[in-house]
């Protein structure tokens, strides 16, 4: 299977998104220049590779990976700097307090700005032959985002405004060149919500996921027979119970996620004192080998 | 050292109102029920409602989704243990749908049927109205004072929803108000040329860029923005009123703010984010809630006496070696939370049970285990 250019990577607060956007974003520049868009305000996946870029201005990682932050409010003050070229007003029209009253008041316009400018880097990426990784919100808000393009073409059925949604409604929906993945952990709730994710982007909006990565799996040390001959060893036997538990976890619930035509791949869990540069190389191998060079 | 009286854990027996504000997916939804559970075994008839778009509070109380009305939530089981006498106490779970509740209030408010259409016809209003300058976050506050105004209920527990910024939730009445307040925005709606000795450059600046926006999309969204707007003439006072006691509430001394976050690295530099917004809003934060927290390790030494195999032995000290590091990890966190504990505030571990809490004796568990640090 060949995946699309862009991979746009979603999941529940906590599963580790960030984590396994850089790991993909690490992974995939190894064959391609790439490019991982930070959607995250605290840019914590551009921080675990260790920079911090500013104002729309890609940061490089190493000569294939460069991360570049982006903000639906820059997307807004770039857009209102292409409509009001004099610097001065468009500056002091953004501070003002009338304005922020009415892009509030305007709902989903600074959303749809950024999927636009994801559409338009998506193309750049075609163009030059490279790989495009989003680190997206989590996935309630992710799914908001996503459907922003096809709220304003209900609402906007003509115009310039209507033909660009088609052309984002039309890239989203196309699995060439987009693809969610959806990190989960072995915990019932991350996978419900994964699930449901899943469910909405391909029933409302047409979008493809391209598989669940089920993250923090332990590997596995304790048979059955070992764990009951534990058991008078009191919390060394609940450490390892922990152990299995959640290994267990992790298979039921990509049994589950298999039921619903959703391939997962497993990512150990990481038992060390940090996750740095190295822990994200690691888990960028197994990603290699399991999902992207496939 | 702060020279304040150490408390154990904020007073679930005397507080009116306990909020829990926080990141996704670091369990405040747990942490409120838990609370919530806790507070009615203590004897204290308490309402937990939860603003999450997806109702799980509903699903660990056993109940069914959508429960816009308070639903009575069984403690029987709580019962059978002799820790806890909930004899008098009673708890009651809701999950606000924020559009439902916000017809509602058009409803009662509206000061004509004429009005009230306009309103509930308006498409920002149908399309679009949740995303519309925090109405949804409006809408928790309105239903937490319709709940905490009920003489029956000694105490509510709000669970808010997952915030990129705390202070989007708390502060969404004043952001409400403002907006339908703002004469600009009428203005900006109004013909060019009546009102333009009043209005500043960057307004009519705005107000063309605006236009453009609307000439080039074909949208018209900024009459309906204006509509939207004046529909709400005559039932701003109303608004007004409500949002200013809101506020009021949310500082009463018998009211506990508490933030919630996990461990991880980044959870801790969001809570610390939390922290600082609130306290530049003159929020002041009860406690801070490191939820679970890894238990303590086992002792080595205990492995080698043990009549076990020698190989299970081998793999038991490379188990604990392997959660010890995660609890390394964990423990360097904690420190960085400890140092940017706000004045006041209490800092508490609620220990990872080792499983999901999924029933409400799970829940009374979390509650009775909340301890400080």
């Amino acid at each position: 299977m060949k995946l699309p250019r862009v991979l746009f990577v979603t999941g529940k607060g906590g599963t580790g998104k960030s984590t396994v956007a850089a790991a993909i974003a690490l992974a995939r520049s190894r064959r391609r220049p790439t490019t991982l868009a930070d959607l995250d305000r605290r840019l914590s996946a551009a921080a675990m590779l260790g920079v911090m870029p500013v104002d729309g201005t890609p940061a490089k990682v190493t000569n294939s990976l460069e991360v570049v932050a982006l903000g639906a409010r820059a997307e807004l003050d770039a857009f209102i700097g292409r409509i009001v070229p004099i610097r001065a007003i468009s500056r002091r029209m953004l501070r003002s307090r009338t304005f922020g009253y009415v892009t509030a008041a305007l709902p989903g316009l600074e959303a749809f700005l950024l999927l636009e400018r994801l559409r338009i880097m998506a193309g750049d990426a075609a163009l030059n032959d490279r790989y495009l990784v989003i680190d997206a919100p989590a996935s309630g808000s992710a799914v908001e985002l996503l459907s922003v393009a096809a709220g304003v073409r209900n609402i906007s059925p003509t115009g310039t405004l209507n033909r660009i949604a088609d052309s984002v409604a039309g890239f989203l929906a196309d699995p060439t060149r987009f693809g969610a993945i959806i990190t989960v952990t072995p915990e019932e709730l991350a996978l419900r919500e994964a699930l449901e994710t899943e469910a909405t982007m391909r029933e409302r909006l047409s979008i493809a996921t391209i598989a669940a990565i089920m993250n923090r799996v332990p590997d596995s040390l304790f048979d059955t027979a070992e764990l009951a001959a534990l058991s008078p060893l009191g919390s060394h036997a609940r450490l390892a119970v922990r152990r299995n538990g959640a290994q267990e976890a992790a298979l039921s619930g990509a049994r589950r996620l298999a039921q619903a035509g959703i391939a997962t791949v497993n990512l150990p869990m990481m038992f060390t004192p940090a996750m740095g540069i190295d822990e994200l190389e690691q888990l960028g191998q197994v990603l290699a080998a399991e999902l992207l060079e496939r | 050292m702060k020279s304040k009286p150490r408390r154990r854990s904020i007073d679930l027996k005397a507080l009116r109102l306990v909020v829990c504000v926080g990141p996704g997916g670091v369990g405040k939804t747990t942490l409120s029920a838990a609370f919530a559970v806790q507070a009615a075994a203590l004897g204290r008839a308490v309402d937990v409602m939860t603003v999450d778009p997806a109702p799980r509070l509903l699903d660990a109380l056993g109940l069914g989704a959508d429960s816009a009305d308070p639903v009575e939530v069984s403690l029987e089981t709580l019962r059978h243990s002799r820790r806890i006498q909930p004899h008098r106490g009673r708890l009651r779970a809701l999950a606000l749908d924020p559009k439902r509740t916000f017809d509602s209030i058009i409803e009662r408010y509206a000061p004509s049927n004429a009005a009230r259409d306009a309103i509930l016809e308006n498409r920002i209003y149908r399309n679009l109205s949740n995303a519309l300058a925090g109405v949804a976050d409006y809408m928790a506050m309105e239903k937490l004072l319709e709940l905490a105004s009920n003489p029956a209920t000694d105490m509510v527990v709000l669970d808010t929803p997952p915030a990129a910024e705390a202070i989007d939730f708390l502060d969404a009445p004043r952001r409400l108000l403002e907006l339908l307040n703002s004469r600009a925005i009428s203005l900006l709606g109004a013909p060019a040329g009546i009102f333009r000795s009043r209005l500043r450059v960057v307004d009519i600046a705005a107000r063309a860029v605006l236009a453009a926006f609307d000439r080039v999309t074909g949208l018209n969204l900024l009459s309906d923005v204006q509509a939207f707007v004046g529909s709400f003439d005559g039932m701003y006072e109303g608004f007004a009123a409500r949002a200013a006691s809101a506020q009021e509430k949310l500082r009463a001394p018998d009211t506990a703010i508490v933030v919630v976050t996990t461990a991880e690295a980044s959870r801790i530099a969001q809570a610390r984010e939390f922290i600082e917004a609130l306290g530049r809003a003159n929020l002041g934060v009860a406690a801070l809630i490191v939820n679970r927290v890894m238990a303590e390790m086992p002792d080595g030494a205990e492995i080698l006496p043990a009549r076990i195999r020698p190989t299970l032995k081998k793999k038991l000290k490379r188990n604990l070696a392997d959660y010890g590091a995660l609890k390394t990890r964990e423990e360097s966190s904690l420190n960085a939370l400890r140092e940017s504990l706000p004045r006041g505030a209490v800092l508490m571990i609620a220990p990872d049970l080792g499983r999901e809490p999924l029933t409400i004796a799970d829940l009374a568990e979390v509650g009775r285990s909340l301890g400080p640090r």
